[in-house]
C-alpha cells in the first residue's frame, strides 16, 4: 500500500502546492509584476542624468540597469520564502509533513522552484518592458542570464527557508532579512555600478557572492556570453545555491523540540 | 489460532532530557522530560497516555513518530526501530498533531490529496480514498472549501482523516479532544473506536479522565516523565481503589443495622456501615453488591427510596501514586477537565 511516491514526483508536488499558496494572494503577484517594471520607470530616469559620466560604464543607460533590476528581482523572489516558514511552523503543517517519508529535500525545493517561477514571469515582464524603452536584447546572453540568476534565487529560497526554520520568529527573520539585504545588494553593484565607488568599497564587493551574479550578469545582458566572468558568476552561484540547499535540507530534517 | 501478533508500539527505558535556556544558572538548566518509560501496545488497540501537562507524554509521543531523537533506550514501532529505520516507520504510522497541521489556505480536498499522493497513491487511488473519508468524516460539501473557514469540530476530522489518508497501521494522535465541544469529541471517539475495530492501532495522550478511561482500552498514567500505573482503566481503577454504594431504604436503625451486618459478610463487600439512615458500603463489585442489597432488603419488605453508587476515577489511581490529583494540577484550563464517572443516582421504587 505504502510505496512511495518518488522524489520528482514528490517534489512536483511540494511545487504544485506552493504555487497555489502564491496564485491564492492575487496582491503578491501584482506587486511582482509592477515593483520590477517601477523599478524602470521611475528609477531609470535618475541614472539618465549619470549615463556618459566618468566611471559609468558605457552603453544605453538600460543596458546597465536591466541586469541590475533582474538580480534584485532574482534576490527578492528566494528571500520571502522563510515567512510562511513561519507560519507552518506554528500551524503545524511541517511538523504533519515531517511524519510523512516525504522527502526533506523536496520539501524544500518545492518552494525554491516556486521562487525560481516567481522570478522568472516578472523577470521576463522587465526584459520585455527594458526592450521597449532602448534596451538592447541578446537573445543568447538571456539564455543564460535566467538560469544564472535561478541559481541566485534558489539560494535565497533556501536560505531564507534556513533562516525561518531555525529562528521560528516572524520578528527575527525580518531583522536578519532585512539587515542583510541593504550591504549585499549595495556591496553588489546592483542599482549603482561598484565602479563608481572608492577602492576599499569595491574591495569589500569580492566578498559578496551576490557581485559575482551582478557581473556576470551585466556580460550576459550585453551579449558577451564567453567572458571569464560569466564562468565564475556561474560557479558562485552554483556552490552558494548547493550550500544553501543543503542547509535548507537540514533544518528541515532536524528535529524541532 | 494464530501466534499472537507482535506489538505495535514496543518502548523500553526511554529517556529524555532538555536544555533549557536562561534557567535559574545562567547558562541553562536540564530538564529531564522522560526518565526511564516503558511500554508495550498490543496491535489493534486504543491505547491512553494520560498524565498532567508536563509529565512527557508528548515527548514519548514525537519520539515514537520519529520527530526526536531519544537519548537513550529502545522504540519499535509498527515493527521498526525509530531510531534505525525512522523511514520505514514513517510508512507505517499516521500522526495527528496537538496543532492539527491542516494547511490553512488550501482546501480539505487539496490537503488529503496531497497527503494521498505523498504516501504513494496514484491519483486516481487518492481521489477514492478522498471520497470515502469525507463520507466517513462527514466533511462532503466542506472539501472544496478553503480549511480557514472550517469550525473547530470540522478542522479536527479533517486532521484525523488527513492522519489516515494512507491507512497506517498506527495512528498517533496528541491531545486530539482538547478543544472540542461534548459533541464533537464523542464524535471523534466514536470515530476512533471504529478505526480501532477495522485493525488500527490507535495511541493518543490525554490529559482528560474520562477519555483515558472510557475511549482506551489500555491506559499508561504518566508523571514527571515515568509511567506510574498501566493496565486496563477497569483493572487499575479496582486495583487501586473500590466502588462505593449508598443506599437509603425507609426504615428504621434496628433494620439498618441488620442488613449492614449482613451485607459485611458478603465477599465482594469490604466494608458497611450506617451512616445518618443511609448504608454506605465499599465493595469490589459494585452490580453483584447492589444486588445483594436490594436482596437482603426485599428479603424484610423494606422499600429503597434512593441507591448511588460512585464508581472509581484513574484520578484515585493518580491520587493514591502521587498524593497529587490530576484535576488539580493536571490542566490549567480547570472546569473543562474531565467529569466524574457514573456517579449515577436511580430513584429505586421498590
Amino acid at each position: 500500500m505504502t510505496a512511495l511516491a518518488p522524489f520528482t514526483l514528490q517534489t512536483g508536488l511540494f511545487f504544485r502546492r506552493k504555487l497555489l499558496e502564491t496564485l491564492r494572494q492575487p496582491v503578491w503577484i501584482i506587486t511582482g509584476l509592477t515593483t520590477p517594471v517601477l523599478y524602470l520607470a521611475l528609477f531609470a530616469p535618475l541614472l539618465r542624468a549619470l549615463a556618459g559620466g566618468p566611471a559609468f560604464p558605457p552603453g544605453h543607460v538600460l543596458d546597465v540597469f536591466v541586469p541590475g533590476i533582474m538580480v534584485l528581482i532574482a534576490f527578492g523572489a528566494g528571500m520571502g520564502a522563510g515567512w510562511p516558514v513561519i507560519w507552518e511552523l506554528d500551524s503545524g503543517v511541517i511538523e504533519r509533513l515531517r511524519v510523512t517519508p516525504a522527502s526533506r529535500l523536496a520539501l524544500l525545493l518545492g518552494t525554491v522552484l516556486r521562487d525560481v517561477v516567481m522570478f522568472a514571469v516578472p523577470g521576463a515582464v522587465v526584459i520585455a518592458v527594458g526592450a521597449a524603452f532602448g534596451y538592447h536584447v541578446h537573445w543568447g546572453g538571456l539564455a543564460l542570464l535566467f538560469p544564472l540568476l535561478a541559481l541566485l534565487t534558489a539560494a535565497c529560497s533556501a536560505t531564507s527557508s534556513a533562516l525561518g526554520l531555525n529562528l521560528r520568529q516572524i520578528g527575527s527573520l525580518a531583522a536578519v532579512v532585512t539587515g542583510a539585504q541593504l550591504p549585499l545588494t549595495l556591496l553588489a553593484g546592483i542599482l549603482l555600478p561598484l565602479s563608481l565607488g572608492p577602492a576599499w568599497l569595491r574591495a569589500l564587493g569580492h566578498v559578496n557572492p551576490l557581485y559575482y551574479a551582478v557581473q556576470a550578469a551585466r556580460s550576459l545582458a550585453a551579449g558577451t556570453v564567453a567572458a571569464a566572468s560569466v564562468g565564475v558568476g556561474f560557479g558562485v552561484m552554483a556552490a552558494v545555491a548547493a550550500l544553501a540547499i543543503w542547509w535548507g535540507t537540514r533544518a528541515y530534517q532536524r528535529a524541532m523540540a | 489460532m494464530s501466534a499472537p501478533p507482535l506489538p505495535a508500539v514496543q518502548v523500553t527505558g526511554l529517556r529524555k532530557s532538555f536544555r533549557v535556556a536562561g534557567g535559574p544558572v545562567a547558562g541553562g538548566s536540564t530538564v529531564e522530560a522522560v526518565r526511564g518509560i516503558d511500554l508495550a501496545v498490543a496491535a489493534g488497540e486504543i491505547f491512553g497516555l494520560l498524565g498532567p501537562n508536563g509529565a512527557g507524554k508528548t515527548t514519548t509521543l514525537r519520539i515514537l513518530t520519529t520527530l526526536l531523537p531519544a537519548d537513550a533506550g529502545d522504540a519499535r514501532v509498527a515493527g521498526e526501530d525509530v531510531r534505525r529505520a525512522p523511514g520505514l516507520v514513517r510508512r507505517r504510522i499516521g500522526y495527528v498533531g496537538q496543532l492539527g497541521g491542516a494547511d490553512k489556505e488550501a482546501t480539505g480536498r487539496e490537503n488529503l490529496m496531497l497527503a494521498g499522493r505523498l504516501y504513494g497513491l496514484s491519483a486516481a487511488d487518492a481521489r477514492r480514498r478522498c471520497a470515502e473519508l469525507a463520507e466517513v468524516f462527514d466533511l462532503g460539501e466542506l472539501a472544496d472549501r478553503a480549511v480557514r473557514t472550517y469550525s473547530g469540530g470540522q478542522r479536527r476530522r479533517l486532521e484525523v482523516a488527513l492522519g489516515i489518508m494512507h491507512r497506517p497501521r498506527v495512528l498517533f494522535l496528541d491531545e486530539p479532544t482538547t478543544g472540542l465541544d461534548p459533541q464533537n469529541r464523542a464524535n471523534l471517539w466514536e470515530q476512533l473506536r471504529r478505526l480501532r475495530d477495522g485493525g488500527t492501532t490507535i495511541f493518543l495522550t490525554t490529559h482528560y479522565l474520562d477519555e483515558a478511561d472510557q475511549l482506551s482500552d489500555r491506559v499508561a498514567i504518566v508523571d514527571h516523565g515515568r509511567v506510574i500505573a498501566l493496565g486496563r482503566p477497569e483493572e487499575l481503577k479496582r486495583r487501586y481503589s473500590a466502588d462505593s454504594i449508598t443506599v437509603i431504604p425507609e426504615a428504621g436503625p434496628d433494620v439498618l443495622d441488620a442488613v449492614a451486618r449482613e451485607l459485611a459478610d458478603v465477599p465482594f463487600i469490604a466494608a458497611a456501615v450506617v451512616e445518618q439512615g443511609a448504608i454506605r458500603l465499599t465493595a469490589t463489585d459494585a452490580t453483584r453488591a447492589l444486588a445483594a442489597v436490594f436482596g437482603a432488603l426485599a428479603a424484610r419488605g423494606v422499600p429503597t427510596r434512593a441507591a448511588a453508587v460512585a464508581r472509581p476515577t484513574l484520578d484515585d489511581v493518580f491520587l493514591r501514586e502521587t498524593g497529587r490529583s490530576l484535576r488539580d494540577g493536571g490542566s490549567p484550563a480547570g472546569g473543562a477537565d474531565a467529569g466524574p464517572t457514573g456517579a449515577g443516582v436511580e430513584e429505586a421504587a421498590a
